[in-house]
């Protein structure tokens, strides 16, 4: 092959990647990266104080998206009782961010006896998940996220117990 | 990482005279492979989007009935009591919806739950608007997928015209009409 043609094409495709990166970067994505958005998040609790997500950095934190009117959310919850009672002292987090109203919250945390916080989202938490590939924003869907604040694992629908020991084991 | 084995693979570099172009194009294909994961992880499924899951459509039978429709998607449920609906314009209210039993399923937290799926048609008396007059439908639903996913309460709004009095009911209205896909 001619090494000028070869140069050519070498333009040609970056030009492409280009643009399809730029597509990519434009299609609504945050120019700061998802975990760090998520990071940086301050959401009130059931009690109106606001908790920054960042408090829990250095831990293998579990940020999980539910709402009380999702049926499949609260079907997974047990497990993450379990699983933060178990592995907590070993830097284990869960946080719930739930999708709802903080009455409705504050009845279900109690009756689900949620030992993890669950702060109260707006659409616009739901939002941001759409930055984690949550395009549709469906729930649940959960966030791993590493000691070192990099995203680790995403999960659309319900976060099979064997599945989450498995990816949170490797990271603790 | 897909990019990690491809530059793994490829040759030391100063064997060929080529090699340096090739090392170019070894590392666009790197990027490529690389954007790879990040529009898969983007990437739904098969997961359909709200307004596809749960196609709302309406028509007017005249100037006192309103009949909503839901085209579910196999697959999809909505939600019994979940539905609302409201028109928006002056002096026009909407009765009680006419709303047909549902399959019942019994939940340890919820109670009882009353679930649709397939076509659901809904009769919506209204008064205080007159024959030939429009009136904007919305309404509210939420729904959720067999995979084991709830989409947040959705709002679909739809434009109906009242039919002349004696003449037959209104042509059936689309809240979403098929988007366009661009590579047919």
């Amino acid at each position: 092959m001619p090494r000028t043609f070869v140069r050519w094409v070498s333009v040609a495709a970056i030009a492409f990647v280009a643009l399809v990166a730029g597509m990519y970067f434009n299609a609504g994505v945050p120019r700061e990266s998802p975990a760090a958005g998520l990071l940086g998040l301050a959401l009130p609790d059931t009690d109106g104080r606001e908790q920054r997500l960042d408090q829990w950095k250095g831990q293998v934190l579990v940020v999980n998206f539910w709402a009380t009117w999702c049926e499949p959310c609260r079907e997974e919850m047990p497990e993450f009782v379990k699983a933060q009672a178990a592995l907590g002292a070993k830097g284990l987090q869960f946080v719930g961010i739930a999708i709802d109203q903080p009455d409705k919250i504050r009845r279900f945390s109690q009756d689900l006896n949620l030992n993890y916080p669950s702060l109260v989202g707006g659409y616009g938490a739901l939002e941001l998940s759409k930055s984690f590939g949550n395009t549709i924003m469906a729930l649940p869907f959960t966030v791993i996220i590493d000691r070192k604040g990099q995203v680790a694992y995403t999960q659309l629908g319900p976060l099979k117990p064997g599945k989450l020991d498995a990816i949170v084991g490797k990271l603790l | 990482m897909d990019c990690a084995l491809i530059s793994n693979g490829s040759p030391p570099k100063p064997l060929r005279p080529d090699s340096s172009s090739q090392g170019w194009l070894a590392g666009i294909l790197a990027v490529l492979l690389y954007v790879g994961p990040i529009s898969a992880a983007a990437a739904d499924g098969e997961l359909l989007p709200p307004e596809q899951a749960f196609r709302f459509s309406a028509r007017a039978l005249n100037d006192r009935t309103l009949e909503a429709r839901f085209a579910i998607a196999d697959g999809y449920y909505l939600y019994r009591d979940k539905f609302k609906f409201a028109v928006t314009q002056d002096g026009a209210v909407l009765g009680a919806p006419e709303l047909p039993a549902g399959k019942i399923k019994t939940d340890e937290f919820f109670g009882k739950m009353e679930t649709y799926r397939g076509t659901v048609i809904v009769k919506l008396p209204l008064s205080g608007a007159a024959a030939g007059q429009t009136v904007v439908l919305a309404a509210d639903s939420q729904g959720c997928a067999d995979i084991g996913v709830c989409y947040p309460p959705m709002r679909q709004m739809l434009t109906l015209a009242l039919p002349a009095l004696g003449a037959g009911p209104g042509a059936q209205v689309d809240a979403t009409p098929p988007r366009k896909n661009w590579f047919k």
